[in-house]
């Protein structure tokens, strides 16, 4: 082999190794940051450890809104399944009874501690995989 | 009746520019073509102007017989919003878009002479997208479509949350910035239909590119601003995929300012010029089918409809397709001649252009992957702050230190490399003296923030150095910009090093501590106003040195929609804001009250608009670089 065209392979091979390790890197980091969304059945059916970041949507119960002191307390639920989430904070204005939301926290023992509450900009909005079934 | 004018000019220059396309693509370019091609164009756009005036007008005077009037507007909105309830909602923004589009190209129109060779093409190009986005709003999402026979008696109100002149004038800042890279985009796809690579598009459109990415950066910079005060959570950026969205255009669109700089001195970086000018053209876009199609689930997003997202989609992938396949069918005419010379100006901007590229490409992978993951395993996941923060810090704290060193590079000349410098040396002494005081004034250990903020101080101390003690002459808007960029790492590594939140929980007339300031809650009442009633609560809060000042927060009830909404009460002072939110009442009789203290923030928003003033200096400068 001419040594230009050598030249030229390492060069690319060099290219190729550098995007390669980035690329990698990035969807490593990826991977150990994604957050998992789950309606409450599903989160209930699934064995997820109590250190993992989870998010779970569905409608806040109609009646299920405690608050003692400065924490909160509600029942998540998409109609077949619910779950109790607790909260330390201010929930968002959109945040009522019967309409919905989506919580990101920690999953232990039944329970989810949650980190932050949202609630949707758009009135019309619907946790998504609930309007189906709502529906049906 | 009046709608229907408005409507049929509307489809009136959807044909004009329909025509322009067949006159600027199908013609010869001659003087005659380019002369009716110029002329015609300047036709579709008065009437689609027209139509935009008169749509205005019917907003303004309550014509709630116009569906999407009555559903977004209310005779009881000062003038200001009834105007802006025209871009509250997805029809009427798309129009406003549309209209944008075609305010850009008539003013390339005008300013550009009828002998330039590209401009013929240009136009046409540009008025091929309008009878796209035309198209898709006449037939997916009408704006005119009208509640017959009988019209309501009011209208139903805008989403009060959007009633906030910031508001009123972020979207459209935002859409100028996306669709003024339609200049760029239609120069480029212009060159390479004309094919000859001795033709310098890129002089032409650099202050217009630049001018978009003022735009762009200037209306996502009011959009975090009002995120901040108006929707009560404290932040100035939450990675959420339609921020995901506007960043993307605004990354590419830095990028590819650096990489034209490079391809109007010498005819190195061409192909990765014209690439990112597709590019960037296309992420405003894709951006568009990402917030109105619902596809992805955010807190700013349109309802959802599939069909204007099918509609979309297939648009954006034609255009890609077409240019992309255009540009490699031309890829053998525009190949860089010459090396780019290590450690020239050239190579420092090739290195920017790679870390760009890489933070484009993460976002895109953060916005995306879900999608993907969704659609493969059954499972709906979200991308957050944490792997953002993973890929952006290292990576801009490397490429600012690639900054650093390319402030004496110079246009394809080897950088002599000399560490010993005094501005070098001094500088690096500086940053890292001031992030050691940071980090023991402050009792930090925090390696990413004291890493980011050790590359703002470098930058900043450089730029100082060389200005106070050297005569270099260093071109003003590349200093304010990345003064800028340094004031920005900055202003953020304080911003989440120092800023601090609670949820208190107070009764009236009573006392509470926090991190100094000495909370006492004095008063609430209920005011009722002309569209809302609300609860308005009034603290008297004393700082650390004795200084006394009151915020209200405030809960709004709006007649219309029921809808409620928190007005934020914040207390100003150069370095930090005192930012209070308030909550419900309990049981006891006691308020939630949430009580941040940002550090900083302001100076986030100083630095971007920094950014958009060194931007407008370049437009300003005589010199045509």
């Amino acid at each position: 082999m001419n040594p230009i065209r050598k030249k030229r392979i390492y060069k690319i091979l060099l290219v190729l190794a550098f995007s390669v390790s980035g690329v990698s890197l990035i969807l490593y980091s990826l991977n150990s940051n994604l957050d998992y969304f789950f309606t409450p059945s599903e989160l209930k059916s699934q064995n997820i450890p109590s250190d993992k970041r989870v998010k779970l949507g569905g409608m806040v119960m109609k009646g299920s809104v405690e608050r003692i002191s400065s924490q909160i307390s509600f029942v998540v639920t998409d109609y077949e399944s619910s779950l109790k989430v607790i909260y330390e904070g201010i929930v968002p204005d959109l945040f009522k009874e019967e309409s919905g939301v989506v919580v990101l926290g920690f999953y232990k023992n039944e329970i989810v501690y949650a980190e932050e509450v949202l609630a949707k900009h758009d009135e019309n909005y619907m946790p998504p995989n609930i309007e189906i079934k709502n529906d049906s | 009746m009046i709608v229907e004018i408005s409507h049929f000019l509307t489809i009136l220059a959807t044909g004009l520019f329909l025509l322009v396309s067949y006159f600027s693509l199908f013609f010869k370019n001659t003087k005659y073509s380019s002369n009716l091609v110029s002329r015609t164009y300047s036709h579709g756009f008065l009437f689609l102007c027209a139509s935009f005036l008169i749509y205005v007008w019917l907003a303004i005077t309550d014509n709630f017989s116009v569906q999407y009037i009555a559903s977004h507007s209310n005779s009881e909105l000062p003038l200001f919003y009834k105007i802006s309830s025209i871009w509250s909602a997805h029809e009427g923004s798309m129009f406003l878009w549309i209209v944008f589009l075609s305010v850009w190209g008539f003013i390339f129109n005008i300013r550009i002479k009828n002998e330039q060779i590209l401009k013929s093409n240009t136009i046409g190009v540009i008025s091929l997208i309008l009878v796209g986005f035309l198209l898709f709003l006449l037939v997916t999402s009408n704006p005119f479509a009208t509640i017959l026979p009988v019209a309501p008696q009011n209208g139903a109100d805008i989403n009060p949350v959007l009633q906030d002149p910031a508001l009123a004038i972020h979207p459209p800042t935002l859409y100028l910035g996306y669709v003024g890279f339609v200049i760029p985009f239609a120069c480029a796809i212009s060159f390479l239909i004309n094919g000859d690579p001795e033709i310098k598009w890129e002089k032409l459109i650099r202050k217009w590119s630049v001018l978009a990415w003022v735009f762009l950066t200037v209306g996502i910079t009011l959009g975090s601003w009002w995120a901040y005060y108006e929707l009560g959570w404290g932040g100035y950026w939450f990675w959420d995929p339609v921020e995901n969205v506007a960043l993307m255009p605004w990354l590419a669109a830095t990028a590819f300012i650096h990489s034209l700089s490079v391809s109007i001195k010498s005819s190195n970086l061409r192909i990765w010029t014209i690439l990112l000018s597709i590019s960037v053209f296309s992420l405003s876009l894709f951006g568009a089918f990402i917030v109105r199609s619902g596809i992805i689930d955010s807190v700013h997003a349109f309802a959802n409809d599939p069909d204007r997202g099918l509609y979309l989609l297939g648009f954006i992938s034609l255009i890609i397709i077409t240019s992309i396949s255009l540009f490699v069918a031309r890829l053998s005419i525009i190949k860089s001649t010459g090396k780019i010379k290590r450690l020239s100006k050239e190579s420092f901007i090739s290195i920017n252009n790679i870390f760009f590229g890489a933070l484009i490409f993460s976002v895109m992978l953060g916005v995306t992957y879900p999608l993907f993951y969704e659609y493969i395993f059954d499972q709906k996941i979200s991308v957050g702050a944490p792997f953002y923060n993973a890929i952006f810090i290292p990576m801009v704290v490397i490429a600012c230190l690639f900054l650093f060193f390319s402030i004496d590079s110079k246009w394809s000349r080897r950088l002599n490399f000399n560490l010993l410098t005094s501005p070098i040396v001094m500088s690096v002494i500086m940053a890292i003296t001031l992030t050691i005081l940071v980090s023991y004034l402050f009792k930090t250990t925090n390696f990413a923030i004291l890493l980011a903020m050790f590359s703002g101080f470098l930058i900043i101390c450089r730029y100082l150095i060389e200005l106070i003690l050297s005569k270099k002459y260093i071109n003003p808007f590349s200093l304010i910009a990345h003064a800028a960029l340094g004031l920005l790492l900055i202003s953020i590594s304080f911003n989440s090093l120092l800023s601090t939140e609670r949820a208190l929980n107070i009764k009236i007339n009573e006392f509470e501590e926090y991190r100094g300031f000495k909370i006492f809650f004095q008063d609430i009442k209920v005011v009722k106003n002309s569209n809302h009633d609300s609860i308005k609560a009034l603290f008297v809060i004393e700082d650390q040195n004795g200084k006394v000042f009151n915020l209200s927060p405030e809960k709004r009830r709006y007649l219309t929609r029921g809808q409620i909404t928190t007005e934020t009460a914040i207390f100003i002072t150069p370095f930090k804001d005192i930012y209070m939110t308030i909550g419900d009442q309990l049981d006891d009789g006691s308020w939630i009250v949430n009580l941040q203290i940002n550090y900083l923030i302001r100076w986030i928003w100083i630095s971007a608009s920094l950014m958009a003033i060194a931007g407008l200096v370049l437009i300003m400068s005589r010199k045509n670089i």
